[in-house]
């Protein structure tokens, strides 16, 4: 961060547009506005250079990101040889779940292009989690939605194109 | 521990009262007696002025009465307070006793009885509930032996004086010990009842608060008021009740009394007018009888401390009345050194609410064998660990260490033989040193006072090595301040590794680290040390005195920063007390904060005079503290405020005034930062950067670590900052350590032990892949045929080596063998793994 950067007539502060930003992931934006403030303001930013991984297959960092900025690849490692999975791009939050238990990467997350990136990480997000245990259930709800109608899009959308895969299809009933 | 042979639990209040206390309390009984002697005398003074020395009209001897009065009544007033010394002296001697006692009794009972209980009550017995019996035994003996001692005196000295008049003015007693437990057992009653309605009342408030969104919705204030009003009407009668019994133990007792003169009047100045009694008497025995409230009004509150008291101590040992469920030293042996061999036979485990969580378990280890246990959660593996390890105890069947039955081991026995890393470990507060130490010195002498048997600090540093957590202690170390006075050899070998730093690794790391720079803000330094821009050598520039110095306040107000920076705290406070003004003061809330915890609940009323007050009304101390919480504000940490440019130039502005004045006044105060000097402000690490590290990125991190180490290797420093870094504070129950970081450093408190049996209860769950594959390594290379391990493990793919691997399901081995003959048998393991 250099100061061209920040410097604005008034600026709003990084707690704010965070705030915003978890405003908008499905994850925290049933929570009441008090809690949120609490997350927005555990989060950090992250920079992440071009090629830089912001996370690695297998790997158990425990850490929940959004792209602020830039653009990421998700890849996932086969026998020796990385298949790109697709593009992340700005405003896609990825590893909800790592912030409710342990859960070791399947893909890798590679920058594309230097990208800005909003964390949390499990350990604080638990911490906090333990002085608003009423609202976890909200959390959990919002993580089933999302689960099912995933699945209810995949369905519908992709379901034709699936061929031999079709046997394992049903995330949404574990 | 005290009174090993009977455990504290079982102890009556009275066992107390002597017991260590017994030459305290023969001199209280000695002091006693004297002290009702000299408070009887004044009576027998008073007799005499009356009848001799106003009789026969003598002065001498007149003062000669009054003199022995006055020294009677000074002496006895010595007497009662050297009373009430003695008194404190019991009274805290044995509260303190009770909670040693009870404390060292609580920590001894089995895990089983944590689980039910809230560390709440634990602290709440030990802290408040025991104060009130330690009450009772202060005033055990001296109460009652003083106030009866004294009505005694009286009461011999009135029968001297004239035996009817104070037959019937000691007649109205009986009355009084009849009547008060009559009334104090209504009083405790309606007291019962008080707290039950309270309670009832709290959850009430509690309800309608927490659904107040309902009640605003319904508009269903009435309702609510309804039921509300009901209990407090309801709470209003029992306090009446309660007040009412509680004033009638005082009236009654005080009108009884208060009875005793009257008596006094009517019969004694009958007596004296038919020429029967003596006036000087009838002076003396009104002044006893009004001397006789004070006596027996103390012993009714003895009486009332001895209820209270009882009570509570009853309740009190009664909820720790449990036992351990293993002796914790051996008796007449020493500790035993047992084969690392475990037999386990036809072992169940069923808790208490019948729930058979192991069931017929078999299996045995040759010492140096090591055994996987793998299972689903539930499937019994940590009961099973924790039952062989002694932390549970099986409900039947056999555990054998060596050829020794686990149940019948002393504690003592199996801290000698036995290392437990547990799944969530603990950590103390204190160094990083105590807490690695912690399991060797329980070992070695129990106290961990000696440093003797204590591992060196080569082992210490391999053991950091090998459970990985040697980087974060390294970083601790470097985040150290030294201080002038430290090691200045140590100073000039740093300013050597800055320079090497800045030549091999300043460009390369340079978008990780702002570098102190004179001509640019530091987002990453706080706005006194962006002002200042060096290190003061005087205290009164020092962060902590720098708002009380005149000097630089009036250098604020000459550089138009007072205001601006007023504002900037008014609006740090606001946004922190927003954010963390309900949150516990864990470090990981407080990392980002400007505040600390311990000043939180100031500014919260800071803040609240914030909203009624304009900037300018606030006090001087309130500016004082708005300034102090400016000036500690970095951007780039506190993100709650953006600093505005405005506010940035004028701060730069600032620090070029600010050197120019400091340069004309008193240019020995600061030493301005310089890359050719060591900066005593500021950490190890910031001085070898000549800068601060802008990110907690782990990969930038991973590329500081790993330059730093290589320097500090060359200039042969390594050990050095270790050593610095094992001071590091870890924080309550550890909270300055990242969960990893805490089951590292438990890893190697344990493998600093070095213990012939090793039990892991996934015990490196929380840390990362390379580190998880270390240790792993270290266990098969450096472990094998060595130690006994008994590893809880979650994760498959690092079970392959292992002697033994036992797959349980529903608290039963489902199969056991080598890795490769379950894999080749296709059963559960083969599943299990396939699922991963």
């Amino acid at each position: 961060m250099n100061s061209s950067e920040r410097n604005e007539a008034s600026p709003s502060s990084e707690l704010e547009e965070n705030l915003e930003v978890l405003r908008q992931t499905y994850f925290f934006s049933g929570l009441p506005l008090e809690t949120l403030k609490v997350f927005a303001y555990l989060c950090t930013r992250e920079k992440f250079k071009k090629d830089e991984y912001i996370f690695k297959q297998h790997e158990e960092d425990g850490r929940a990101f959004y792209i602020i900025s830039g653009k990421a690849a998700l890849e996932r490692q086969d026998n020796d040889s990385a298949k790109k999975i697709r593009d992340c791009a700005m405003g896609e939050f990825i590893g909800g779940l790592t912030l409710l238990g342990e859960v070791r990467r399947l893909f890798s997350l590679k920058a594309v292009e230097d990208t800005v990136c909003l964390v949390l990480e499990r350990e604080k997000f638990t911490k906090a989690m333990e002085q608003f245990p009423i609202i976890m259930p909200r959390i959990f709800k919002a993580v089933a939605k999302n689960i099912d109608s995933w699945e209810e899009r995949f369905l519908a959308d992709r379901a034709d194109m699936c061929g031999e895969c079709m046997v394992n299809l049903g995330v949404s009933l574990i | 521990m005290e009174k090993a042979d009977i455990p504290v639990v079982k102890r009556s209040l009275f066992s107390w009262v002597f017991p260590g206390n017994v030459k305290l309390q023969i001199s209280l009984l000695f002091i006693i007696v004297v002290m009702v002697f000299a408070r009887v005398l004044p009576l027998e003074m008073q007799k005499r002025v009356v009848n001799e020395a106003i009789n026969l009209r003598d002065i001498d001897l007149l003062l000669l009465y009054c003199g022995i009065y006055l020294a009677a009544v000074i002496f006895s007033s010595a007497l009662k307070y050297l009373i009430n010394l003695l008194q404190t002296l019991i009274t805290q001697r044995a509260t303190a006793r009770m909670r040693k006692a009870l404390y060292h009794h609580i920590l001894t009972l089995p895990l089983g009885f944590f689980r039910n209980t809230q560390p709440g009550s634990v602290v709440n017995s030990l802290v408040t509930e025991l104060a009130m019996p330690g009450n009772f035994v202060g005033m055990a003996v001296s109460a009652p032996v003083t106030n009866l001692l004294t009505l005694l005196a009286f009461a011999v000295y009135l029968f001297l004086l004239n035996p009817l008049l104070a037959a019937v003015s000691f007649s109205i007693y009986p009355i009084v010990v009849f009547l008060v437990p009559v009334l104090q057992r209504g009083v405790n009653r309606a007291n019962r009842k008080r707290v039950d309605a309270a309670r009832t009342l709290s959850s009430r408030i509690a309800e309608s608060v927490s659904g107040i969104h309902e009640v605003h919705g319904n508009g269903a204030y009435r309702i609510e008021n309804r039921k509300y009003d009901k209990l407090v009407d309801r709470l209003m009668k029992i306090r009446i009740v309660w007040s009412l019994y509680r004033f009638a133990v005082k009236t009654s007792n005080s009108f009884f009394v208060s009875l005793g003169p009257f008596i006094v009047f009517l019969l004694g100045g009958y007596l004296t007018i038919k020429g029967q009694l003596e006036l000087g008497a009838l002076v003396a025995f009104l002044s006893a009888q009004e001397r006789l409230y004070d006596p027996w009004k103390e012993l009714i509150e003895f009486y009332q401390v001895y209820q209270d008291g009882s009570v509570t101590y009853q309740r009190t040992m009664e909820f720790f009345d449990a036992m351990p469920e293993h002796a914790i030293e051996p008796e007449g042996r020493e500790a035993f050194d047992l084969e690392a061999s475990v037999d386990v036979k036809d072992l169940s485990f069923v808790t208490d609410s019948g729930i058979r969580l192991l069931d017929g378990i078999s299996l045995s280890l040759n010492p140096g064998e090591h055994l996987a246990l793998v299972g689903f959660s539930g499937s019994g593996k940590s009961t099973l660990a924790l039952c062989i390890g002694q932390l549970y105890k099986y409900t039947s069947g056999h555990v054998l260490i060596g050829d020794k039955e686990v149940s019948d081991l002393t504690k003592k026995d199996m801290v000698n033989n036995m290392g437990f890393v547990a799944q969530s470990p603990f950590i103390f507060e204190g160094t990083i040193e105590d807490n690695l130490l912690y399991a060797c010195k329980a070992k070695v002498n129990g106290n961990g006072q000696s440093g003797e048997g204590l591992p060196t600090l080569d082992d210490i540093i391999a053991v950091l090595h090998q459970t990985g957590i040697f980087v974060d202690v390294l970083r601790f170390g470097m985040n150290t301040i030294l201080t002038h006075d430290q090691n200045k050899e140590l100073v000039d070998v740093i300013i050597r590794v800055r320079e090497s730093f800045q030549r091999d690794f300043g460009e390369e790391l340079s978008d990780y680290v702002e570098f102190f720079d004179e001509n640019q803000y530091l987002v990453y330094s706080s706005v006194a040390e962006n002002l200042i821009f060096g290190t003061p050598n005087k205290d009164d520039f020092n962060d902590a005195n720098l708002c009380n110095n005149p000097y630089f306040l009036s250098f604020l107000k000459q550089a138009d920063l007072t205001r601006p920076l007023l504002s900037l705290g008014a609006d740090l406070a606001r946004q922190t007390v927003d954010i963390l003004g309900n949150l516990p003061p864990d470090a990981v809330f407080f990392e980002q904060s400007p505040i600390n915890p311990d000043e939180l609940d100031e500014f919260k009323i800071l803040v609240s005079k914030l909203k009624r007050q304009k900037l300018h009304e606030l006090s001087p101390e309130h500016h004082q503290k708005l300034l102090e919480l400016a000036m500690r504000f970095v951007p780039g940490v506190h993100k709650m405020v953006a600093l505005p440019a405005l506010m940035e130039n004028l701060i730069l502005e600032g620090r070029a005034m600010f050197r120019e004045k400091i340069f004309n006044d008193s240019p020995e105060a600061i030493t301005f930062y310089d890359i050719s000097e060591y900066i005593f402000s500021q950490t190890i690490l910031n001085n070898i950067f000549f800068g601060k590290t802008k990110t907690a990125n782990p990969q930038a991190q991973e590329k500081i670590n790993q330059s730093i180490i290589q320097l500090l290797i060359e200039e042969d420093l390594l050990e050095t900052i270790i050593e610095i870094g094992m001071y590091y504070q870890v924080g309550t129950k550890g909270d300055k350590l990242s969960g990893g970081q805490q089951q590292k450093l438990a890893i190697a408190r344990i493998f600093l032990k070095h213990p012939r049996i090793l039990i892991m209860d996934e015990a490196t769950s929380a840390l990362d892949n390379t580190s998880q594959t270390r240790i792993q390594n270290l266990l098969e290379t450096r472990w094998k045929k060595k130690s006994t391990v008994i590893s809880v493990v979650h994760r498959l793919d690092t079970i392959k080596n292992y002697d033994h691997v036992a797959v349980m399901k529903a608290g039963k081995i489902a199969e056991i063998g080598t890795y490769d003959e379950l894999m080749a048998r296709k059963g559960m393991l083969y599943e299990l793994v396939g699922k991963k």
